[in-house]
């Protein structure tokens, strides 16, 4: 039930550098107010950045950026809009934490993407193999090689992130549902 | 042959079960420790008792320490307070500091040796790299820690290290303080090639010979903020070997003399704000405090004591004193120091985070301004958001308080406490 395969393939969708949490991936406002419904926030993704964006992304699509993608303080409401779109994310670099709260929410990102914005065009169709790191742009008929995702984060991002991965685990360890008694002590 | 390892990369491994790690590598390592402060206890037990989980992985590793609101200041601490009783005992965790029971979560447990050299431990708070003063490795992962509860672990990414070497000695009126506002800066905006993003930050030197516990708790607290991985002083003594190899790979090595480090503030906004104290003199300041983690130990009080003597308060100031944790109230109230605070006119908060904890305690005013000892000074901290919050070292601050306003600490006389 929490399967998502890691080899994806989508549109894209090409941003630039320094992309920030607030205000560029999601206004402020849904943050300081704790919104995090998606389907509130979804309407609202990238608008600090092109406010048709939105609009225009579809499900299982990919977000092409540079460096520094998602700075600033580490608000999640962006990747809760983006965890439930299915979207995927390339990137040349991010801050840790935003990273790390990405993959919390489940979304599969690959980090350590040279020369995106050379590679490929917004609506280019392309195929990320998030296992091998081996990315094809299908429309312009060239491949890179990116560093892959770890098999621990890999498997963090397909069971859906780190809320799923609990619930599975307790599934898995039946014990974990009953009290522990004093002798276990 | 094997290849020369970083401390982190050592304690890691060793935490993982592994004979090395790579900086990049993702591991799950099994912490000796995994701390909660009352901020979160029942936040975590709400989610995880959601989800079905009536107990924790290992529950004897578990640590609850009380220090963000001590002495319930309102109907929904006191209850709280009830709560968190309840899931130290249904969880039975292996150990529960309840409410005036030891203090600071970032200081006691280094106080009582229960954080040793070499320990890796899992904390929910940011600011639990003060562990890295005793040699101990604590990776803070926030609301993560429900994993670590529930599965015994959480990912943790092997970060490479930044190594700080320190020589000489402090000139009068400087302290670590000082250092760690220019370090948090630096490193915040890569004044030397290097960002401080998910960096391990590890001390080094000689500097390190003649350093007490409280000034390698400063180094490791004022860089904290800045997102920092976690911080380090060698691990000696560690039951295993943990040292950095000489040949260890370091992605940068910065040098510092403490004798040209001058007295600095944290502007408002952050600890990374650091600016020399002269560029603010004459700021009239109407709240003042020394304690919260970084600043909490016996030595930062007696330091502060000594240039307090001998004067008072400013009338216009409100001035609160926040020993780190029981053992040092008891020790500053032994030696009189506690005596010399209060008959200047300062207020005696009980042992905690104090005011630095959302301003539940001794707050700030619309339009006020503070100076203090805080862990960090974002805007609304411990007040409205009109409100501003300098920080500055212990000398600093009693310097400030004793004037009213913003003052460099070297412009008054030192006296033997």
């Amino acid at each position: 039930m929490f399967e998502e395969a890691l080899i994806r393939r989508g549109q894209c969708h090409v941003l630039g550098d320094n992309i920030p949490l607030d205000e560029g991936i999601m206004p402020f406002s849904f943050a300081i107010n704790r919104i995090t419904d998606p389907v509130q926030l979804i309407p609202h993704l990238f608008c600090g950045v092109d406010p048709t964006l939105a609009e225009k992304i579809k499900e299982g699509d990919f977000i092409l950026a540079g460096k520094n993608f998602a700075s600033g303080k580490a608000h999640m409401q962006g990747f809760i809009a983006m965890a439930s779109l299915g979207l995927s994310v390339l990137c040349e670099t991010m801050p840790y934490k935003a990273h790390r709260g990405a993959i919390a929410k489940g979304v599969a990102i690959l980090t350590g993407c040279v020369n995106l914005s050379s590679f490929a065009q917004d609506g280019d169709d392309i195929e990320v193999n998030f296992l091998d790191g081996i990315i094809q742009n299908h429309t312009q008929s060239t491949r890179m090689q990116a560093p892959a995702l770890s098999p621990i984060l890999s498997k963090l991002v397909r069971v859906g992130g780190l809320q799923s991965a609990l619930k599975l685990h307790i599934e898995l360890h039946p014990e974990m549902k009953l009290p522990r008694l004093e002798s276990q002590a | 042959m094997r290849r020369a390892q970083t401390s982190v990369q050592k304690m890691l491994a060793h935490a993982s079960g592994l004979q090395s790690v790579q900086v990049g590598e993702i591991v799950y390592p099994t912490p000796q420790w995994v701390i909660l402060h009352d901020g979160y206890v029942e936040i975590a037990h709400k989610e995880l008792s959601e989800m079905g989980y009536a107990r924790v992985a290992h529950p004897e590793r578990v640590m609850f320490v009380t220090d963000h609101e001590v002495a319930y200041s309102t109907q929904r601490a006191l209850l709280r307070g009830q709560t968190i009783r309840k899931v130290a005992k249904d969880w039975q965790v292996g150990a529960f500091f309840d409410a005036g029971r030891a203090g600071h979560g970032h200081l006691h447990p280094m106080e009582m040796g229960l954080i040793k050299p070499g320990m890796f431990l899992f904390a929910y708070d940011m600011h639990a790299t003060n562990f890295g003063a005793v040699g101990a490795l604590a990776i803070p992962v926030s609301s993560e820690i429900t994993s670590v509860l529930a599965t015994g672990s959480v990912w943790v990414k092997v970060p490479s290290t930044i190594r700080v070497n320190l020589k000489g000695q402090w000139r009068e009126g400087s302290h670590p303080r000082d250092l760690g506002f220019l370090l948090a800066q630096g490193l915040s905006k890569s004044t030397w090639g290097v960002a401080g993003d998910y960096r391990l930050i590890e001390f080094a030197g000689e500097a390190l010979n003649t350093m007490p516990l409280s000034s390698k708790v400063a180094l490791c607290n004022s860089i904290t903020e800045i997102g920092v991985a976690s911080v380090l002083f060698p691990p000696h003594d560690a039951p295993y070997d943990c040292l950095s190899d000489q040949e260890a790979e370091f992605e940068a090595v910065l040098d510092f003399d403490l004798s040209s480090i001058e007295p600095q503030l944290a502007l408002p906004g952050g600890p990374d704000l650091a600016s020399p104290v002269t560029k603010a003199l004459g700021t009239p300041v109407q709240h003042a405090f020394i304690g919260a983690c970084g600043s909490g130990m016996y030595e930062d009080f007696v330091d502060a004591a000594a240039l307090l003597k001998g004067h008072q308060i400013h009338s216009g100031v409100r001035m609160f004193v926040v020993p780190g944790t029981v053992e040092t109230q008891k020790r500053l109230a032994n030696d009189g120091v506690l005596q010399l605070f209060m008959d200047a006119g300062a207020m005696v908060l009980p042992p905690g985070c104090g005011p630095c904890a959302g301003g539940m305690m001794a707050p700030l005013g619309s339009g006020e301004t503070s100076i203090s000892t805080a862990a960090t000074n974002h805007s609304g901290r411990f007040g409205p958001k009109d409100s501003l919050a300098y920080l500055g070292s212990p000398l600093t601050v009693v310097a400030s308080a004793i004037r009213g306003e913003i003052t460099d600490p070297r412009s008054l006389e030192m006296a033997h406490v």
